[in-house]
This record gives structure tokens, sequence and C-alpha cells, in this order.
């Protein structure tokens, strides 16, 4: 008896797995954070619907919960996808993102004076160019630092074409979009030092970063905000804490240990973007000191797995993308929670996975799908066990 | 060496996560100032208001003005007085009245409250004790405009504003209006608004977690600024409408006078009128006042010029010759009319007359004929009464053509059309009688009686059609507004249907009336007067005077309507008045002779007395009937109705006594008094002015 139910236990445990395969826990850490994000937006866009959509909160419950299916689903493809695939896949979106970010430029809608979408025709969707174009460099320079392993002592061979997309792609995102060029910057450099690259490098891919950074602000639109909040920042005078920050610390301060429960906010009416920008103010104030451990808890655990996946892994391209992709995101998770705690200059990013924004939700979906997809491999290489594998064994025993 | 890579990768994140943690907890735990600013910071919108227009009157003199007033308010929880002898001195009041208002301020929850201390404090006043009362906590100035009105006239004209309520808010469907707006309620208040009003602007605030303002928000990048209303200047002659309010006191009625060259109108008066700054403000004597006229049964919120509607009796009859002679069916010339005394009967003068003398001596059985005349005319259609009919229609389109029986588009709200009734009115009052309507039925409308109603804006504008031999402009009060022209509706001439030339022999007709006909009271000399009397005979007591004028006859300056209700003869009351009222506006003084001969009796008549004493009599008249009545009843019947309460002797002759206790709304006139002096009533207590 006992034995049967195992068994179809175990038959059951497959079954699943076939539809979601790779890391159980990267999956329930998505789903999770899924559903917090549906929650929290419905609540912190109320405000919005009354400015935009005549008090229509369902507008944006439903627009949202749609937008995370639609990365859900688009999560699943990718983690279908075999990884190695990606290496080719990735140069492909590289080259294609960089004209993409040059029409952007040009012919962009403009957004609180940074133009950083671009209307995709006939379907008239806006669509953050600079999202696509830090997924594809990431991979890319994974797939290059692993082709290189053998050879990552040679600057010319090896080194050059990583600092020159880097420069590339980073100089053209931080015309209009300073910090997450940056972010994306040090997710590479990241990515480089885990690679094995010499530190004499790193400290030249330093240098050019900060020209490449200096010529951004030059020729972009960023210039002033820039200069502004980061003398903001580093000034001593406490007097003059921003706007943003100050209504965020209040939103942190009145949520207490256990917060004001959802959708009782008092400071999405007075922060600007409560939906994506400050989302995480609005989810210490209505859940609490423990909700906002709990979410940083979340995309710890995703760290986590990330990195484990890397370890696990036999080759080098695995390893590196999947690190590269997880540490961009929880990079980006932190450095918005380090807004929201006046840590870090005030910048607009959103909270990856959390906040609303169709392009950024999409691509996430996909970096994950891609972390996914390097464990299930990995799972796969180890351990061929699905039932399958099991009968061809059989019949070949 | 690339081991070592790990070991810095999570050193440096775990550094990240305790810094992390520890602001987490700092802004959270351990300083309480983002908590308190939580519950405390706020952004205040304090609405800036605009002042309100004033408003003038046609020769500059200042009708409706603003005022600063500061009502002083205080917290009784929180007021400190430390010399009640000075604080009392200090705002000019006795302990007692001091001692009334702290009862009133330090009971039960109101202590924490504000109560109103000072009502009204003049800005000259408040700036009197303004450093002093810096040291008094507890204390609270508020700053108010009220609107004033130092002439104290044309109350029915100017309206009234109050401050918006929740039914005008509902209404307001432009979201202009704020609770504590204020919001013009009546009279040219209401009609020009918007002008008035300007428009509001707006300040932000930013309040501290001390509840400290810290200034403005965003350094006032938001903020709107007031603009002020347009001013208004009104047709109105503030000097011919006090004037004219004067010699109505203690009766009820309504004078309007027009200039018939521009349509404005010189007095609107309605009797019996009230001081206009009895309702300027806000409170709770306001509202009391408020209640004392809505109350008082002589109705003086009731804007008599433009509201009531009466039969214009006689003074219909110059309309009835203008559509006589429209349609020939007399000759001016020889036509004559003998006054046979049916079916209507008539008073003693000369017989037969012509049309122009029909109107000198105002002959009954002349327009009876006259209205047959006119309506009997044969339009081809082979059945007499479907001639009458088009006959009666085409009457009543004349009647309206001239302005009656309809709005005229006066710029005050509220205006009343009256009723010139046409064949369809008829069909529907005589719907149940199967054999319907004949001219016998309506005939009395030929001397303007009967179901006709007319307002007297309506009869001063047909005065004024005569004035203007054949045209006129849509009456209104305002002569300019700032920055803007006024409607071009009152800028048109409109015509009747009435072809200009008749209209001298109708102008020589009432030329006669006051030369030697009916209204000679209403001769002034060195002007020559036209007018034309009514006496309408109404359910509710005396005739109705009216008259209808315009002066000189050559060029006219001012054509006026008077309606004295339930006084008497048309030339006894009302011509006299009209004839002052012209004298005024064109002399700017009255005679000595006139002063002597009819201001005096003018000023002395009081219709309202009359009338209150008529009503007490019919009550009393009244139970002593119905007691009557129920002596005379069966015993049975008695019994029956011994369990309704109805008055006993005793009760009868209580009344009978106490007649001066009896539920009147206004202060009661003592019955048996021929001789004292009435008691003051409200209006003619306000004329105590002059």
């Amino acid at each position: 008896m006992d034995n049967v139910l195992k068994n179809s236990r175990q038959t059951s445990e497959r079954a699943e797995n076939s539809y979601f395969e790779g890391d159980r826990v990267i999956w329930i850490v998505v789903f999770m954070l899924a559903a917090i994000s549906i929650l929290v937006v419905y609540s912190a866009a109320g405000s919005l619907a009354f400015r935009r959509m005549e008090g229509d909160t369902e507008y944006y419950l439903l627009k949202h919960a749609s937008l995370v299916l639609l990365s859900l689903v688009a999560m699943w493809l990718c983690h279908k996808v075999d990884f190695r695939y990606y290496s080719r896949l990735s140069r492909f979106a590289l080259l294609i993102s960089v004209p993409i970010l040059i029409a952007t430029w040009f012919f962009g809608t403009t957004i609180n004076e940074a133009t950083r979408w671009i209307t995709i025709p006939f379907i008239n969707q806006s669509f953050q160019a600079s999202d696509l174009a830090k997924l594809a460099l990431i991979a890319n320079v994974a797939s290059m630092l692993s082709k290189r392993q053998q050879s990552i002592h040679e600057f010319q061979r090896a080194i050059l074409p990583i600092l020159f997309w880097c420069g590339l792609i980073c100089g053209l995102i931080a015309l209009s979009d300073l910090s997450g060029a940056a972010l994306l910057f040090a997710t590479c450099v990241l990515l480089m030092f885990i690679g094995r690259v010499p530190v004499r490098y790193l400290g030249m891919l330093f240098f050019i970063g900060i020209t490449v950074a200096i010529l951004a602000l030059q020729i972009g639109q960023r210039k002033e905000t820039a200069m502004r909040r980061f003398t903001n920042f580093i000034s001593t005078d406490h007097k003059e804490i921003p706007f943003q920050t100050e209504q965020s610390y209040i939103a942190i301060a009145s949520g207490e240990l256990t917060g004001k429960g959802p959708g009782n906010s008092d400071q999405r009416n007075f922060l600007p973007y409560p939906y994506s920008d400050f989302i995480f103010a609005i989810i210490v104030e209505e859940y609490g000191l423990f909700g906002g451990f709990f979410v940083i808890m979340l995309y710890l655990t995703l760290l986590y797995r990330g990195m484990l996946a890397m370890a696990k892994s036999e080759r080098a391209f695995g390893g590196l993308l999947s690190a590269g992709l997880s540490f961009s995101l929880v990079v980006q998770a932190f450095v918005h929670m380090g807004v929201t705690l006046g840590v870090v200059p005030v910048t607009g990013l959103p909270l990856p996975l959390l906040s609303m924004g169709g392009t950024s939700l999409f691509f996430t979906g996909i970096a994950l799908g891609i972390i996914l997809s390097v464990s299930r491999g990995e799972i796969e290489d180890l351990e061929p066990q699905t039932q399958a594998d099991e009968e061809k064994i059989f019949r070949r025993g | 060496m690339y081991e070592a890579r790990k070991y810095i990768i999570q050193f440096v994140i775990l550094i990240g996560i305790i810094i992390y943690a520890i602001k987490l907890l700092s802004v959270q735990v351990l300083t309480e100032e983002h908590r308190l600013r939580a519950e405390n910071i706020s952004i205040h919108a304090i609405p800036e208001y605009p002042t309100r227009g004033l408003i003038y009157d046609r020769t500059g003199k200042l009708l409706v003005s603003n005022q600063p007033v500061y009502d002083i308010e205080i917290i009784g929880r929180k007021l400190e007085i430390k010399d009640t002898l000075a604080f009392c001195e200090l705002f000019s009041i006795d302990t007692a009245y001091l001692h009334k208002k702290l009862s009133k301020a330090n009971y039960g929850l109101q202590r924490f409250k504000r109560t109103l201390f000072i009502k009204q404090l003049s800005a000259v006043d408040y700036a009197r004790i303004q450093d002093r009362l810096s040291d008094i906590r507890g204390l609270y100035p508020v700053p108010r405009t009220i609107r004033t009105y130092p002439l104290s006239c044309f109350a029915s004209g100017l309206g009234y504003v109050k401050e918006i309520d929740q039914f005008m808010l509902d209404k307001d469907t432009l979201n202009y209006y704020k609770r504590g707006d204020l919001i013009g309620r009546s009279g040219l208040e209401a009609s020009y608004e918007k002008d008035l009003r300007g428009k509001r602007g707006v300040h932000y605030i930013m309040y501290d977690r001390l509840g400290i303002a810290r200034g403005a928000y965003k350094g006032g990048e938001y903020d709107t600024l007031p603009e002020m209303g347009r001013d208004l200047h009104a047709s109105i002659d503030a000097e011919l409408q006090i004037y004219g309010e004067k010699l109505m006191q203690n009766k009820i009625g309504a004078v309007v006078a027009i200039e018939p060259s521009t349509g404005e109108i010189l007095a609107l008066i309605s009797a019996p009128t009230y001081d206009p700054n009895m309702l300027a403000g806000e409170g709770l004597e306001v509202s009391r006042n408020f209640a004392k006229l809505l109350q008082d049964p002589n109705k003086p919120l009731f804007n008599r010029a433009i509201q009531s509607t009466h039969p214009p009796g006689s003074t219909f009859k110059v309309t009835e010759a203008l559509m006589a002679l429209e349609d020939g069916v007399i000759d001016p010339q020889r036509g004559r009319i003998s006054c046979i005394q049916d079916p209507i009967g008539c008073h003693p003068h000369p017989s037969p007359l012509d049309l122009q003398a029909s109107i000198q001596h105002s002959c009954n059985p002349f327009y009876y004929r006259l209205f047959m005349q006119i309506v009997r005319q044969d339009f081809g259609t082979g059945s007499s009464k479907e001639n009458e009919r088009i006959g009666l229609q085409r009457w009543h389109d004349y009647a309206q053509s001239l302005g009656l029986g309809r709005k005229l588009g006066l710029d005050l709200p509220n205006e009343k059309p009256g009723l010139i009734p046409s064949p369809a009115y008829y069909d529907k009052v005589y719907k149940n009688r199967p054999q319907g309507w004949k001219l016998s039925n309506v005939y009395s409308l030929s001397i303007g009686q009967g179901e006709m109603g007319t307002v007297p804006l309506q009869l001063a504008n047909l005065a004024a059609i005569i004035a203007n031999r054949g045209y006129y402009y849509v009456p209104h009060l305002i002569k300019g507004i700032a920055e803007r022209e006024i409607d071009s509706l009152y800028r048109t001439k409109q015509y009747t249907k009435i072809s200009p030339k008749h209209f001298d022999l109708v102008a020589n007709g009432m030329a006669d009336v006051v030369r030697a006909g009916t209204a000679r009271r209403a001769q002034i000399d060195g002007i020559e007067v036209c007018g034309k009397t009514g006496t309408v005979q109404n359910p509710h007591g005396e005739d109705h005077s009216i008259f209808i004028s315009f002066a000189p006859k050559d060029n006219p300056k001012i054509a006026i309507a008077v309606i004295v209700e339930n006084s008497g003869f048309g030339g006894t009351w009302a011509a006299p008045i009209a004839s002052l009222m012209i004298e005024k506006y064109i002399n700017r003084e009255i005679s000595e002779k006139s002063q002597i001969h009819k201001e005096k009796r003018i000023l002395e008549a009081d219709f309202i007395r009359q009338k209150a004493e008529r009503d007490a009599r019919k009550r009393v008249r009244d139970s002593l009937k119905r007691v009557q009545k129920y002596r005379n009843q069966e015993p049975e019947i008695k019994k029956e109705k011994e369990k309704k309460a109805l008055p006993t002797e005793l009760q009868v002759q209580d009344l009978k006594i106490n007649m001066d206790t009896l539920p009147y709304k206004r202060p009661m006139i003592p019955l048996s008094l021929p001789n004292s002096k009435a008691a003051p009533l409200l209006p003619s207590d306000n004329r105590k002015k002059y």
C-alpha cells in the first residue's frame, strides 16, 4: 500500500516537473513576488487611476495582472529552451539593440525629461529599449567570457571585444538613463570579476566606464538631473533631504513593524510613482518591517539559487549566464530599495517583477526563464532521470 | 586566487545587507521624526477670495460695497483673561455680556471648539484693539467681507449674497464653487453672479510636523492670484428709487419707472420693502431677520414689481384703442359710441365719445363695443364662431406684442409672465362644459378685467412703448459692466404689431386724461404728463389703484407704472404717486405746491394698517358667524359637533377683548385706535434713516 502511494506521488512530481522544470525554489519565489506585485500595485496605482482613468482602479489591476501573466508565460517559454541556444540568440539581440537604442534616442517618447521609450508601430505599445539591450549584453558577456576562458589573459583577443560592447551599450543607455547604465556596467564588471578576468583589466574597464559616463552626460539629457541628485545625496546638510526620500521615509516610518495593512497606504498620494519607483516604500508601509524583510529575503533567495546554479554548472557559459542575470536582477532590486531607504542617490529604477511597467516585467520574466533554463540544464546533465530517459536506459540495458 | 573572489563577493553582499538593515531600522525604529511627520506633514490649500464687484447707480452713487469685518472667536478652554474689566473695556462690552458668552463657550464639548464672541467688528475698531489681542490666548480674529448697502435701498432688485449651501453645490455642475463660497442668491447679485464673483485664487501652504506653516509649497509654484469681480453700473437712479420707496411706505404695491429711449429701469420698487443690510452677512441675527421677512404677511421678499400679477384694469384700454386703429374697426375722427351703461356700468361723463375722448374719460361700454368689433371681424371663415376664435387670437397676439402676458427678459431672476388669455386657454378652462365658451363669457377682458394678469413691469413697458410711439427696448437694470458690454438683447429696438403712426392719437388721449380726465391729480406745472388710470376690482377688498404714465409728452424722459393694492381709484392714489416720481426725476425736486397737495397726503396714507384692521375684523366676524351657525343647529348635530373643538362664546369674547394678542405675525396694531399712532411697522422703521 505504502509503495503504491509513494509511486503515485513520484509520478505526480515527475508530471509536474515536466511542466515546470528547473529549480523549484526559484519558481516559488517568482510566484510569490508576482502575487505581492499584483496586491501592491493595485493599492499604489489608486491615485493614478483617479488621475487618468476617472477612478476606474480595476483598470490598472487588470492591466497589471495581465502583464504579470504575460511575463510568466514568457518565463515559462524561455525556461523550456536549452540555455546553450542563448549564446547565439544574445549576439543577435545585441546587434539589433544598437539601432533600436539609437532610434529611441532620436524618435522616442519623452517622459519626465528622459527619452527612454519607443512606441512599437502597429500595436501601439511603448517599449523600453534599454531592457532588451541589458539582457542581450549580459548574456553576450557571459557567452564571450566562457568562450575565451582559455585565453583570458590575452588582452587583444579576449578582453577588447567585451570592453567594446560594454562601453557601447552602456554609453547608449547612459544618454537617457544614467543610473540604469551604471547598474548594467557594474553587473558586467561583476561578471568579468567572476569570469576570471585579471584585475588590471578590470581597473582599465573602470576608467573606460568613467570616460563613457562623462561623455554620455555631456551629450545626453540627464546631466543636470544626475548632478543635482548626486550633490543632493553627498551634501552633508541634512535639511536638504530630497522630497521623494523624505516622503519615502515617512512611508517606511509609518509602516511600523506590521504595517498599515493591504490597501491602507497614505503615502501613495504623496510619493511620485508609488507603483514603480517607490513601490518598496509602499510595501513597507502596508506590510511593515516584516513585509519589507520578507521581500528582501525573496530576492536574496533568488540570488542564492542563481549562484547555486553557477556553482553546480559544469559549463562556464551556463554559470556565468545565471550569475550575470541573477546579479542584474538582484542588484537592481537592491538599488531600488536603497533609493527608498536613502542610502543611494534618488533614481527611478523599478523593482524587478514587483513594479508596474510592461517592458521591465517582460524582460525580467525572460531573464528568470533563462536562469531556470540554466538550472534545468544542470539537473538534466547531472541526473538524467525523466521517465523517458529511464525507459531509454532500461531498453538499452 | 580565483577562490578569493568568491569570498570577496560574499563579503560585499553581506556588507550591503547589513547597511540596508541598519538604515531600515534607523528610519523606522530608532528615529521618531519621520513617524511624527507622517502624522503631521500636510499641504493646505488656502483659498484666496476675490473682492466681489461693486454696484453703482446711474449717477455713480455706490449702491453695494464690500466691508471688511472681523468676527472675534474664542475657545473656552484656552481663553485666559487676566483682568476682566480691562478685557470688557477693550471690546466695550459689559460684564454681563462677557459672562453670558463665557458660559456658552465653556458649556460641554463646546469648550474645545470656537465660539463666536463678537460679531462683525468693523475694521476701524479692529485696528484699534489689534495690538492688544495678540497678548490674549484663545482669541481668534476671523476676517470676513460682507456686502453693505450704503443707501439702504433697492432691496428687491439688488438681492443678497449668502454662503453657498449643499443644494446649490449639487446644482453647480461646473464645480466652480466650494463650501464657504459666497453666491448671489437673488436679484442682480444672482443674475450677474459670473461678473460679480471674480475668480478665486489659491495659496498652498506646507505645514511642518509641529503644525507650523513653513511657507509656500514649492515656492508658490502652484499658487494663483484672485481676480477681482467686475463692477456693475445699474440703471437705477438711487435718488428716485429712495424717493419712490418713501412714497410707497405703508402701502402694498409696486412702482416701475423706465427711460423709454433706452429701456433702462430708473426705479423698481416693490412695497413693502426692507433694508438690504438686514440680510447682509451671516449669523443668527441675519437668519432671524430672514425668517421675520419670510413670515411677514405682506411678503416683503416677494418682488411685486416683477412677480405680482393683477388685471390691468382700464389701463388696458389704451392697448385696445391701438388694436382698433391697427385693424381699422373705428374711424378715429368720426366714429362715436354712446355710453349706454350696458352690459358694463360706467361713471358719469359726456356721451357719446370718439376714440381719443374715450381714453380721456375711460368709458366702459365704449370699450366693450370696441372689443366686440375687434374680435368679431369677418376673417372669411364663414362661421361666426370661427371668426371669433381668430379674432380673439389676433387680440391676444396684439397684446403680447405690446409686451403683456409674457416674460420680457428683464435681467432679474424669477420674472413672472402674467397672462393674456387666448382661445386655447379658454378651451382648456371650459373643457368640462359641453357647449364650450362664448364671447359673452369673456367680455370683461374688454375693460382689462377677468382672466387677464399683467405685471407692473409690463405696464411700465407699455407706457414706454406709447412714449416711444411704437417701439421699446427690453427693460433692463444694468447700464454697463466693467470690461464687458451689456447683452445685445438690451441694445436692440423691439417693434410691436401696431404700426407707429397710430400711437400719436393714444398719446394725445393720455395727455387729456391728465389735463381734464380721470387723473387730474397727476398734473405737474410745466410738464405735460400723459397717463391712464386703472381701477381694478378684486376679491380682496378695495380696488387696486393703477396708473401708467409718461412725461413729457414730446421727447419723453420717463415712463412709469404705479400700482397700489386695495387703496381705491386709479386717479386717487397711483396717479399722484406717479406724478411725484416724474416731478422728482425731471425737476430733481418737488415743488412746494406738490408737497402740500400730494406728497403729504401720500406719505400719510397707511393701507397696510387698513388691511390689518380689515383682516382682524373679518376674523372676528367669521368667528361670530360660526358661533351663530352652531347655535342655530339642531341639538343632535350640536352634540355631534361638540366633540370637535369649536370656539365657545366665551372664547369668542376673549377673542374680541384680546385682539392685540391674536396670532398675527406682524407687530400688532390695536384695533380701536382711530387716532393713535400705529405701532411702528417694520419697513417704516427703516425709513427713519432718510
